[in-house]
């Protein structure tokens, strides 16, 4: 296959346009029969400073084409992942970015300081769209003020590559991407989950222990294709696309929708052979068109 | 990941089935307690996991009843459908050497895992004593395979009025598998007991954190990954679901 897929996205220039999302792929060690061979980028899991254990079971519920989940960012924190992981990381043939968390700004910083130039980390992504954590998470990502001093406070730390995970939760998105933007993010990834409740109706309470939970999978995915669409026409920065992509169809409706990559994520749960399947899907798609690269796709984007 | 066709189907107790399929690799790798995350065309968004019932040359079998849409559409399949398979995930039950007597207890569908256990046992040089307990005589299962089988049903339609738990013998070695609140009452009776334990599970392959194991020791680990099997005594029960409309075991 000569189809030049590889993409340039804030400010990394990466051999394909399919990553893998954070929270579904681990710190990537996990799973020996993953193909690793396609992946453009990986996101790790999403850390904080120190430990989190996550939150009580049960964390997940499936619905009709999705899942809602509520771990609650468990993690082993930032002394952990620098020791076990990033070392590993350092020898791989892809880019691994850190998806960093914080109650506070200050703490979002602090994570950064403490993995700025760790060899293995590559760049953040800034996780301001959690819906499963008390405090921090979507709360600063669907105010505008709170989105742009937290991606303030990680640039001013750091000049690796800073890319914003947004939240689906918000009025408009193009208001919250343009903040991030101007505050110095050189990507934006759109969107996260969307918040959820399921009901066990044999207890009569939520099915989740948490309550609510963050919606994903194939269910999210015209609204996923909208926002990060509607993202990309409020900014100049890369947008990422995600949300539902499961073929490599789905990642083709994000970049034909402005996006100038894709991240996969509860697809790999089902497929671990998901984000190979969807990079060589997309390369033959641009190879039956007579497509010479990515960077000829159409796009649909007309600007704000 | 196999891409595999079932090979057969038969009934075991009332509601209750065993799905063969061809898949040489996991046959020969699996272990008790042990088992199989899977997914078919047309089915549910997330795979399914069973444990391992049974592993003979090149086909393995899982035993589930219809719990909800996705396990009976599992049943609803015949011979030459196919499943995706994932497998062997996991970690089984230990039997390390020197003990000279193993009781297996299951409930329910917790036969699951016990027909390779008894065989893992025999392989140790151990004497298997099986105590198996249902509802009713109907819903036990057809198939045990133990030096002693032991019965016990709620109503008393078959073996000992009451529990597995409570119809089991004094052991050494102790391997349980079953709702979690017979867990929970394996767990009071037997600390040093290995238990396989029912979650609900995501991905089954330790990326996704879904299958989360409440420890007494604090914290959470998973179950696709440092279980299914655990010490008895390392689990805080009261933390751990017990319902679920389907489990690591069915």
């Amino acid at each position: 296959m000569s189809t030049d897929m590889s993409v340039a996205v804030g400010g990394m220039k990466l051999r394909g346009p399919v990553l893998a999302a954070s929270g579904t792929f681990g710190y990537g060690t996990e799973v020996p029969l993953l193909e690793r061979r396609a992946l453009g980028a990986m996101v790790s899991k999403g850390i904080f400073l120190r430990p989190r254990e996550g939150t009580a079971p049960p964390r997940i519920a499936e619905t009709p084409s999705g899942m809602l989940n509520a771990i609650g960012l468990q993690g082993p924190g930032a002394d952990a992942l620098v020791r076990d992981y990033a070392p590993q990381w350092a020898e791989w043939d892809f880019p691994v970015l850190v998806n960093i968390n914080g109650e506070s700004a200050s703490e979002y910083a602090e994570l950064t300081s403490r993995l700025d130039g760790v060899p293995g980390v590559a760049g953040f992504e800034i996780n301001i769209s959690c819906p499963n954590v008390e405090q921090g998470g979507m709360f600063f990502g669907n105010d505008p003020r709170a989105a742009a001093t937290v991606t303030e406070a990680v640039r001013k730390r750091t000049k690796l590559p800073v890319w914003v995970k947004l939240t689906p939760m918000v009025s408009d998105i193009g208001v919250i991407a343009r903040a991030v933007e101007s505050a110095g993010a050189d990507a934006l990834c759109a969107i996260n989950t969307f918040v959820g409740m399921s009901i066990d109706l044999n207890a009569y309470r939520p099915r989740l222990s948490f309550r609510t939970g963050g919606l994903s999978g194939p269910a999210i995915r015209p609204l996923a294709v909208h926002l990060a669409h509607q993202a990309a026409r409020a900014v100049r920065i890369p947008v990422i696309g995600i949300g539902g992509i499961a073929r490599a169809e789905d990642a083709l409706e994000f970049l034909v929708a402005g996006c100038t990559a894709v991240q996969v994520g509860t697809a790999t749960f089902v497929n671990p052979k998901a984000i190979a399947e969807v990079h060589d899907g997309i390369a033959s798609f641009l190879e039956a068109r007579a497509f010479r690269s990515l960077a000829d796709l159409p796009r649909y984007l007309p600007r704000d | 990941m196999l891409d595999t066709p079932v090979t057969g189907k038969r009934q075991v107790a009332r509601g209750m089935f065993v799905i063969g399929m061809h898949a040489p690799e996991i046959a020969s790798a699996v272990r008790a307690g042990q088992f199989v995350n899977l997914g078919w065309s047309g089915g549910p968004l997330l795979r399914r996991p069973f444990s391992v019932y049974r592993a003979e040359g090149e086909h393995i079998e899982v035993v589930l009843k219809a719990v909800g849409s996705g396990t009976g559409q599992m049943l609803a399949m015949e011979v030459g459908d196919r499943l995706s398979c994932l497998g062997p995930l996991g970690r089984g039950f230990e039997f390390g050497a020197g003990a000279r007597e193993a009781v297996l207890v299951s409930g329910g569908l917790g036969v699951a895992p016990m027909l390779l256990a008894a065989r893992d046992a025999r392989a140790a040089g151990m004497k298997v004593t099986w105590v198996h307990g249902a509802r009713t005589a109907a819903e036990l299962c057809s198939e045990m395979d133990g030096d002693t089988v032991i019965w016990a049903t709620d109503d008393g339609s078959q073996g000992i009025a009451g529990t597995a738990v409570g119809a089991a013998p004094a052991a050494d070695v102790v391997i349980a598998c079953g709702p979690n609140r017979m867990l929970a009452a394996a767990a009071e009776r037997w600390p040093e007991a290995q238990v396989a334990v029912e979650t609900y599970m995501g991905c089954g392959t330790g990326v996704c954190l879904g299958c989360a194991v409440p420890l007494k020791r604090g914290g959470y680990d998973r179950a696709c990954k440092e279980g299914p099997v655990y010490r008895a005594a390392d689990i805080d029960w009261d933390a751990l679901p017990s319902h679920l409309p389907y489990a690591v075991v069915a």
